[in-house]
């Protein structure tokens, strides 16, 4: 197991490479990387006991693979096989699939460490790959967007590395487990750096722009997975020391919350799914425990949707009120939006029970609130206008991802079948009708137009410092 | 006294991104921080002596702690390809930008 964990690691960055030399087999060679990490998610799911590697010695580099981390490289390994389907016929040439590839590579190695200084290579070449594919249609904007990215996020990494020097004096090593009796200060520059890569709470505000600027396919990406590779090390770490749990649930709350207040203001539908997205890793970090299923099915919808919104006729929900989207893709949207509201059938709904259930007693509250949210975000997919007769014009191998994205969806059930009892059937549904209410009794007509101050660039830096004397309060009180 | 140096490196170079409103000096301004993150793991490899760590005959007595001089070479060649990643894009915005003031680039390229 240890020797196909490496191999399996190494794989897409060897891949990466080769596309370059070849670049006729550019699409296949990235999909055989997206399928061994399928295949290996499933192996680690039969693992009975978690792989655990420690290369050189306690302070080389040590590896962790359970079924926490199979659900996230399932998540990835399902994502980027839907955005290669999506790219199979868009003539993107062989840069795009060895970017994509690479970047596939560094996502999986964040999922597996279970030290600062991989995590912190991960991430860095993670950065560089998401920055090569935003910019990748090299307009001016989206140079712009990704230089912004790239900043923000090494800005972060550089309180991250300071963080990490700290671990190490203290315990001469760089593992996970070595945050336990670490000095306040590296905890909180730690968590400052996983906050900001993560997209969490106010510091993850760089994330709507990014995401909603970028190509359809580079969104649904980033989206899907690449923001999950900050979430995983603080879960990872919640379940590690006990008493850094609390300050994670405290952040899950409240960034669902401040991802669902932006959303149900949103007139445009890329930024509303951005914003979701900062909610739906509040959802994952709010239940350590559960929060892999819910980054799996959290992952498959974005993309989804992300992939869908690409194909919908205009991005603002005034025009798209007047201007009727073809059905089946209606239909498309409509599940995948039922799926994020937490709708019986699809695993949205078993992933959000199985979160409540693992909610600490001072949360439920708040979670309820944020669904309340989605629901009311979402019932403005749910109630456009849809007509058969119109032609179809989305691109070739559209259908072929959203299939595989909502198919993982329904499959994803068999989880947590046991979700299904009267009592949690009925709580959600209730939920979602009093947002459909809510949404058609206040939020159809409000034009209220939050302001962006705090996503313009220098914002974003200077929050960092004041986010790392919260931190600081935190890990102190 | 020496730490005290190293963190208001890192503190001015902090200042130098949020204050600075050219985005070349801005990335000069990360270089800064990143110069003094890079002064801090060389100070902490020193705590318990100063030679080099290199394997010999001859006992020359407490070298400095090999680990985290072998991470922050890591971290300066990532950060050394991030920065020419970042002047590169720079060079691009550049030729409609020539002022290259980051709250102009900001206000013509958000929607």
């Amino acid at each position: 197991m240890n020797i196909i964990t490496i191999a399996w690691i190494v794989l897409p960055f060897f891949l990466g490479f080769v596309i370059y030399l070849c670049p006729r087999f550019d699409r296949s060679l990235a999909l055989v990387t997206s399928l061994a990490s399928a295949a290996y998610a499933v192996l680690l799911f039969t693992q009975p006991i978690p792989v655990a590697l420690q290369l050189l010695d306690h302070f080389g580099v040590t590896l962790i693979a359970d079924s926490l981390s199979g659900f996230f490289i399932l998540t990835n390994a399902l994502v980027t096989m839907a955005v290669l389907f999506y790219c199979w016929q868009s003539g993107k040439s062989a840069f795009f699939y060895a970017q994509a590839t690479i970047l596939h590579g560094s996502v999986n190695a964040a999922f597996v460490c279970s030290d600062f200084i991989s995590l912190y290579v991960a991430l860095e070449v993670l950065s560089i790959a998401a920055f090569l594919l935003i910019a990748y249609p090299r307009t001016d904007r989206s140079i712009w967007v990704a230089l912004r990215y790239l900043f923000v996020s090494n800005t972060a990494m550089l309180f991250y590395l300071v963080g990490a020097v700290l671990v190490y004096q203290t315990h001469h090593s760089f593992s996970f487990a070595g945050l336990q009796d670490a000095p306040i200060e590296a905890v909180a520059l730690l968590f400052l750096g996983l906050l900001v890569k993560g997209g969490i709470f106010v510091s993850g505000l760089w994330l709507p722009l990014t995401h909603s600027e970028s190509e359809t396919p580079v969104s649904a990406l980033l989206s899907g997975v690449v923001v999950k590779a900050g979430v995983y090390p603080l879960l990872r770490c919640a379940l590690v020391l006990e008493e850094f749990d609390p300050i994670v649930r405290l952040f899950g709350v409240g960034t669902a919350l401040l991802g669902v207040g932006y959303a149900v203001f949103e007139k445009d539908t890329k930024r509303m799914l951005a914003f979701h997205t900062v909610s739906q890793l509040g959802f994952i970090l709010a239940a350590p425990v559960v929060g892999g299923f819910y980054a799996l099915t959290h992952g498959l919808v974005k993309s989804a949707l992300f992939l869908i919104a690409g194909a919908l006729p205009s991005r603002n929900f005034k025009e798209l009120q007047h201007r009727p989207i073809h059905t089946p893709i209606w239909i498309a949207l409509v599940m995948a939006s039922f799926s994020i509201s937490g709708f019986p059938m699809l695993s949205g709904f078993g992933a959000k029970v199985l979160t409540m259930k693992s909610l600490a007693p001072w949360q439920p509250m708040a979670m309820n609130l944020a669904a309340l949210g989605t629901a009311i975000s979402f019932a403005k997919f749910i109630f456009l206008p849809h007509k058969s007769q119109e032609s179809a014009s989305v691109k070739p191998g559209f259908w072929a991802a959203v299939i595989l994205l909502i198919g993982g969806l329904l499959i994803a059930n068999v989880v947590y079948f046991e979700a299904y009892t009267l009592a949690n059937i009925a709580k959600p549904l209730a939920i979602i009708g009093l947002g459909w209410v809510a949404y058609f009794a206040i939020f159809r007509r409000t034009t209220v137009k939050l302001p962006r101050v705090l996503e313009e660039f220098d914002h974003l830096i200077g929050v960092m410092s004041l986010m790392l004397i919260l931190l600081f309060w935190m890990v102190w009180a | 006294m020496l730490e005290a140096c190293v963190f208001a490196t890192i503190l001015c170079g902090f200042f130098g991104i949020v204050l600075k409103q050219n985005l070349v000096m801005k990335i000069i301004s990360m270089d800064v921080m990143s110069t003094g993150v890079v002064a801090y793991y060389v100070l902490i490899a020193s705590r318990n002596g100063l030679f080099t760590p290199i394997l010999s005959d001859v006992n020359r007595g407490a070298y400095a702690d090999p680990v985290p001089q072998a991470v922050i070479l890591t971290a300066i060649v990532i950060g050394f390809s991030i920065q020419a990643l970042m002047l590169v894009g720079v060079m691009k915005l550049a030729r409609d930008n020539p002022t290259l003031e980051s709250s102009e680039i900001e206000k013509g390229n958000t929607p």
